[in-house]
């Protein structure tokens, strides 16, 4: 509390002088700049609306809506909702909205902050202007972990920074105000904290709860604001849709800070249409762009050339095969990643240019062999129904299978199809820890009898080692169950819910579990149903 | 399971006071079958090892091992097994000294590419333009190009599905970078529980980087700390060791949350993955995955590091200690079969260094071959009348024909047996230098050569190699690969081979002279590969020379085989031939055996089965096969089970188990009159009906926690499973 005031004291004191100091020159030494209320807003040159307008391809609409809803100087707003996909200028808008503006305003990031105390205590922290440094051990200004505690701090808060707001505009001629704007982002993301619910139902009512006109409220949210109405009976937000780019409006977006338009309008005829049936999130497009452009570029000595038609053709040409992978790569990404492309031409291209020719057949980290064989009952036991155990693995070590196997093949293909969709979307099925070890020590078996025969040519005394070996092969199979489970490849599923123990289902690749059975020359076809 | 049970198995007649405690600390672990050790208290920890002892060798040749010692003991054998565990210790810290420096290395590049990397990202960052403060700590994002949210990010290979051996690996990294002046941050698995989510992980990087008492976990006090006092001039790494083990969720909001401040300040993720390149793929969201910018790095493989070991601890002069074949064998398949770790094969070594010491009385000798090179008078002084005998008991002294003629003699032989294995080692390494073109891993070629009867050799008569060429697949034999790989080999890798060869065989005159001859013969071969020139010469011409050189190259690996043959028949003696070899020698392989694979649950039944074994009581000593009710009641209804499936009734295992208890006149008694039987309850041989149950409850539970049987389920409560068969 003293501390509070005490840099209050030392606020008021320097505020002319370090209203004059601008922003844009770091200071060499932090403790001697107190934060002033200044610092809310964005803090560089403001801007104005064409400028804005022109930095947002497409967003028109958006940014003179939020301008309207937000208001003229001093009038009081209602919340406001910003929602939209990922990666369409939400965040980037509304902030550049309030630079344009030039009001002060508290952004807290959901995603940041990842509990309801740090985001209480980061919008506190903003509003006394309180800076976390070693000197205060980085602590907030005030602890606050209850909403009801953070209407009364942010109450507070907020009627001292409006005093100074006005006792500022005295002084100076551009005012800022005397309205302080809290912008919360990724609000979407609150549903998943415990108590979520709450939070937000509480966030959403804060601007009735509070009743103070002095503070605006906008959220940004990644889902659209149906999703967290319920009937509580607050204000609901103003709504401000931000849809996706279109194919137009991402090439403007992403030729506006190129050195050389020219060519890369080229490189974007190219690019751009292919790549925006997959995905249109400037962030995605952004990255793969910048790989795919490096490519694009090679062949050319002269960056600041004006390419002409020939040019252009052989140019695309030389991209052709990449565009095709990156496709590939960025319909993945949706669901899956990206780091693949990237990760090759950085570095230990050796060993990335030999890994790969091997990769097909090998396996490149090392496994013991009790714990491959393993990994291949786990991938027979997840594939294979259970009820053909039985014929697969019998007493005279499963030799005789394959008769049973044609069997089994030559039902009418109808119902194979229909089996084989099911199986499809079903996914692996799972299996108790007994089965997995019964079906390891049948094959771990086979798998030794090929080997004692190598070993009898050798003579005696090798064959004795390796019957030692396939006896010791049992002993600590339980710890190899665990550290299969620890690298994802076994996962633990449910239990079954007539026994209650526990059930196991195999995450393997069909690649994969080739790759190790070849490893172990181990006939894993023969075993599998259906192949 | 398995290590935890060696020290309990280190035989008693040579347990120093030191042996014992660790032994008795041993005991007091809580483990599965503790009810049982429980049961069988008293002297039964030697008696044990006694009883295993008896069942697991009965070799003579231990037995009488184990007299002598025990003769040995007699006389002031406390001073000598306390000298040999010091002697231990100095043998094994330098085994381990040297493995430890062999890991180093090994790392070392790998470490270095990391540094670079950091750098080299680190300035490219720096370059692109410096924050000022408010810019840097306030709360919303730098608004530059969407693509500044990239995290820069290691993917560093392990290429073992075990983590045991990298976490020290990473420890290393850390320090490593650390000392370049790195921020370094280390998270494991742990960290990343779904229970504590990414506020878990979060306080656990500020509490490394920031101070310890951080108790928020707020990005924002990172980015405040990064902006003071210099810290901004070096980067933030953050290193998660075993990236498979971590709740993917909780790793992604970690990533999407440094991500969002990768302009305020620069992270660095390092995440090691066990398993394949693309694990992350498997584990991270797509979102998290977008903003990595990865970049791999591959540690040397398991095997790999095991070959460094090995040519570090056996084949380059270390202590001395050394193992026979067949323990090299049972460590080799351990490897292979068990547990690939680096970290159990060290494990396994140490198992055979301290058996050695606590078996072989004369180890102390060990000593003198760690320290220098020479052998001081003072170590034959503390041979005493005792030992003398029994080195020259040694099975290999008397095979050879070494009579006790002189006392002097001693030290003689053991000059040569430091220095014998030169020779051998410089083989060794001269045909793991050949089997390195074809990929060939040295503890194979260990293994191999240290065979004793040399069966190797037979690979050099004629019907072998046409026998061998018939014979491809499989495991084929190591030496005869070497020999069929040299025929493939191009005249550039034939003189790299020899430059190696003659690198190695530098300080053996006798091989080095054989090398050395066959200079000429390579530059024949070189100059019969150089004339035909240009590759595109006209086909007649380059086929005739082509022809020529073929020819050139078959006289030369015939050459080179013959040197190798001649290599192998004349220096290569395996230790185990050489006379005293037992001082260095490590030979017991099933001590070894069963104290890496303890085989908890087969001991339990086999004890159950033979409980008088190990009880030794009176009562029930003379008994065949019946069941006395003497007996111990857990060990009872087990031999009961035996009779019975899969699945027991628990009411006829019950009355089977009451027959027994209850005495057989009272027995036919009650069979008349059930009421009677009550009456006499008092008597001492017939126990009470609820005394029976009650001991019968407790027997089941014993065997239910040991994991013998399955308590009854839901669907048929009247039966027990029995969950473990015959051993």
């Amino acid at each position: 509390m003293t501390r509070e005031e005490s840099s209050k004291v030392t606020r008021r004191s320097t505020r002319f002088s370090s209203s004059s100091v601008t922003v844009e020159n770091p200071e060499p030494n932090p403790s001697h700049h107190p934060p002033t209320v200044s610092d809310l807003t964005f803090g560089e040159e403001s801007i104005t609306l064409d400028a804005l307008l022109s930095n947002f391809p497409g967003r028109r609409s958006q940014i003179l809506d939020l301008v309207r809803l937000i208001g003229p100087l001093d009038s009081p707003a209602l919340p406001v909702i910003a929602y939209g996909d990922a990666s369409t200028g939400k965040t980037s808008v509304v902030l550049q909205v309030f630079r344009h503006l030039n009001r002060p305003f508290v952004y807290s990031s959901c995603r940041t902050c990842c509990t309801p105390r740090i985001l209480f205590e980061s919008i506190l922290n903003q509003l006394l202007l309180h800076r976390k440094c070693s000197s205060n051990g980085y602590a907030s200004a005030k602890r606050c972990d209850k909403p009801s505690d953070f209407v009364n701090l942010l109450r507070e808060a907020l009627s001292n920074v409006v005093e100074t707001l006005k006792s500022t505009k005295l002084e100076r001629k551009s005012s800022m105000g005397k309205m302080v704007y809290l912008v919360v982002d990724h609000v979407d993301l609150i549903k998943d904290w415990d108590k979520g619910a709450m939070i937000l139902q509480f966030l959403f009512g804060l601007y009735s709860v509070l009743k103070m006109p002095q503070l605006g409220i906008v959220l940004i949210s990644g889902l659209s604001p149906d999703v967290y109405y319920s009937n509580v009976g607050y204000t609901d937000p103003l709504p401000v849709y931000f849809p996706e780019y279109s194919e137009e409006e991402l090439r403007q977006i992403f030729l506006k800070n190129q050195v050389n338009k020219k060519l890369y309008s080229a490189f974007l005829d190219v690019v751009l249409r292919p790549l925006c049936r997959v995905t249109r999130r400037v962030e995605e497009l952004s990255t793969t762009f910048s790989s795919l452009f490096r490519k694009y570029c090679e062949p050319l000595d002269d960056l600041a050339i004006s390419p002409n038609e020939d040019l252009k053709r052989r140019l695309y040409s030389n991209l052709k095969p990449h565009i095709t992978s990156c496709l590939n790569e960025i319909f993945r990404v949706s669901s899956r990643p990206h780091d693949g492309d990237t990760r090759g031409e950085r570095r230990q291209k050796a060993s990335y240019s030999c890994e790969k020719g091997e990769q097909l057949e090998m396996l490149d980290f090392h496994m013991s062999t009790s714990a491959k064989y393993l990994l291949i009952a786990a991938f027979l036991a997840s594939r294979n129904p259970a009820t053909l155990d039985a014929s697969m693995f019998d007493s005279t070590g499963g030799m005789d299978n394959r008769k049973r196997k044609r069997k089994a093949s030559e039902k009418s293909m109808e119902k194979k199809e229909m089996a084989e969709q099911e199986a499809v979307m079903k996914g692996p099925g799972s299996f108790p820890l007994e089965r997995l070890l019964a079906i390891f020590q049948c094959i771990a078996s086979v798998g030794d009898s090929s080997f004692g025969d190598d070993a009898e040519e050798e003579g005696e005394e090798e064959a004795t080692g390796y019957d030692k070996e396939s006896n010791n092969m049992m002993s600590d199979i339980l710890l190899q169950v665990s550290s299969l489970c620890d690298a994802n490849f076994i996962i633990k599923s449910g239990s079954c819910p007539l026994e209650g123990s526990i059930r196991y289902r195999s995450m393997v690749s069909e690649d994969l579990s080739l790759k190790v059975a070849r490893s172990l020359s181990f006939p894993l076809s023969k075993y599998l149903y259906r192949r | 399971m398995a290590p935890s049970t060696t020290v309990a198995d280190l035989p008693p007649s040579s347990t120093t006071d030191s042996f014992n405690s660790s032994a008795a600390a041993e005991e007091n672990d809580i483990r599965p079958f503790f009810v049982l050790h429980k049961a069988s208290s008293g002297s039964k920890s030697t008696a044990t090892v006694k009883a295993k002892r008896r069942i697991e060798s009965p070799s003579p040749k231990l037995a009488k091992r184990s007299e002598i010692e025990s003769a040995g003991e007699e006389e002031g054998g406390h001073f000598f097994s306390t000298l040999r565990f010091k002697v231990f210790e100095t043998v094994w810290s330098k085994i381990d000294n040297t493995i430890q420096g062999v890991l180093r290395d090994s790392n070392s590049k790998v470490f270095s590419g990391i540094h670079d990397w950091i750098w080299e990202s680190f300035e490219s960052i720096r370059s692109s333009g410096a924050l000022s403060l408010s810019e840097a700590v306030r709360s919303y994002p730098v608004l530059s190009q969407p693509s500044s949210k990239q995290l820069f990010t290691a993917l560093v290979l392990t290429r073992n599905l075990e983590m045991v051996d990298d976490l020290s690996t990473f420890e290393d990294l850390g320090s490593h970078l650390k000392s370049q002046g790195c921020h370094v941050a280390k998270l494991s698995s742990t960290d990343f529980s779904a229970k504590n989510g990414v506020g878990g992980c979060l306080r656990g990087l500020l509490r490394q980087f920031v101070m310890p008492t951080v108790d928020v976990a707020d990005v924002t006090i990172l980015a405040s700390w990064y902006r003071e006092s210099g810290n901004d001039k070096n980067p933030v790494v953050v290193i998660v060791d075993d990236t498979e083990r971590c709740s993917g969720s909780v790793l992604s909001e970690l990533i999407l949350i440094l991500s969002e401040w990768a302009v305020k300040v620069p992270v660095f993720i390092i995440m090691g993955v066990s398993t394949a390149h693309d694990a992350p793929r498997k584990i991270l969201s797509a979102s998290a995955l977008q903003r990595l910018c990865a970049t791999r790095f591959t540690l040397s493989s398991p095997a790999e590091r095991m070959d460094a070991v090995l040519e570090a601890v056996f084949l380059k002069p270390c202590s001395g200690f050394t193992v026979s074949h067949k323990v090299a064998l049972c460590m080799r398949s351990y490897f292979l079969c068990q547990d690939g770790t680096l970290t159990s094969f060290v494990k396994t070594l140490k198992i055979a260094c301290l058996q050695h010491f606590s078996l072989e009385p004369l180890s102390i000798m060990l000593e003198h071959f760690c320290q220098d090179n020479q052998l001081p008078g003072e170590g034959t002084a503390l041979l005493t009348e005792a030992t003398m005998k029994h080195a020259f008991d040694l099975p290999s002294v008397t095979r050879n024909k070494i009579t006790r003629s002189t006392c002097e003699m001693l030290p003689q032989f053991l000059l040569d047996l430091q220095r014998m294995p030169n020779p051998w080692c410089i083989v060794v390494l001269c045909i793991y230098e050949a089997g390195k073109f074809d990929k060939l891993r040295l503890l194979d070629i260990f293994c191999e050569t240290l065979d004793p009867e040399a069966r190797y050799l037979k690979y050099f008569s004629p019907p072998a190699i046409l026998n061998s060429q018939s014979n491809v697949s499989g495991r084929t034999s190591v030496i005869r690969r070497v020999l069929r790989k040299l025929r493939d080999l191009s005249p550039a890798q034939l003189s790299s081979l020899l430059k190696s060869w003659e690198r190695l065989t530098a300080e053996f005159s006798e091989i080095n002279d054989k090398v050395m001859e066959l200079h000429p013969f390579m530059r024949t071969v070189e100059a019969a590969g150089q004339r035909p020139g240009i590759p595109t010469s006209p086909k007649k011409h380059a086929s005739r020379s082509n022809s020529k050189l073929e020819k050139e190259l078959k006289a030369m690996t015939d050459k080179i085989s013959a040197v190798i043959e001649f290599m192998l028949r004349e220096y290569m003696k395996p230790v185990e031939t050489v006379p005293f070899h037992e001082i260095l020698c490590f030979k017991n392989v099933d001590k070894l055996q069963s104290a890496l694979l303890g085989d908890p649950r087969s001991r339990i039944q086999s004890d159950l089965l033979e409980s008088h074994n190990i009880l030794h009581c009176m009562c029930c000593s003379q008994r065949g096969t019946t069941l006395l009710p003497s007996m111990h009641d857990t060990s009872i209804l087990y031999m009961l089970a035996q009779e019975h499936a899969e699945v027991i009734n628990l009411h006829d295992w019950y009355q089977s188990f009451k027959t027994i208890l209850s005495p057989r006149n009272s027995k036919a008694k009650t069979t008349l009159k059930s009421k009677k039987r009550k009456d006499r309850c008092e008597e001492p041989e017939a126990p009470a009906e609820a005394s029976i149950q009650a001991r019968f409850c407790r027997a089941v539970m014993e065997l239910q926690i040991a994991g013998l049987i399955r308590m009854p389920s839901k669907r048929r409560p009247d039966f027990v499973q029995r969950a473990a068969f015959s051993t």
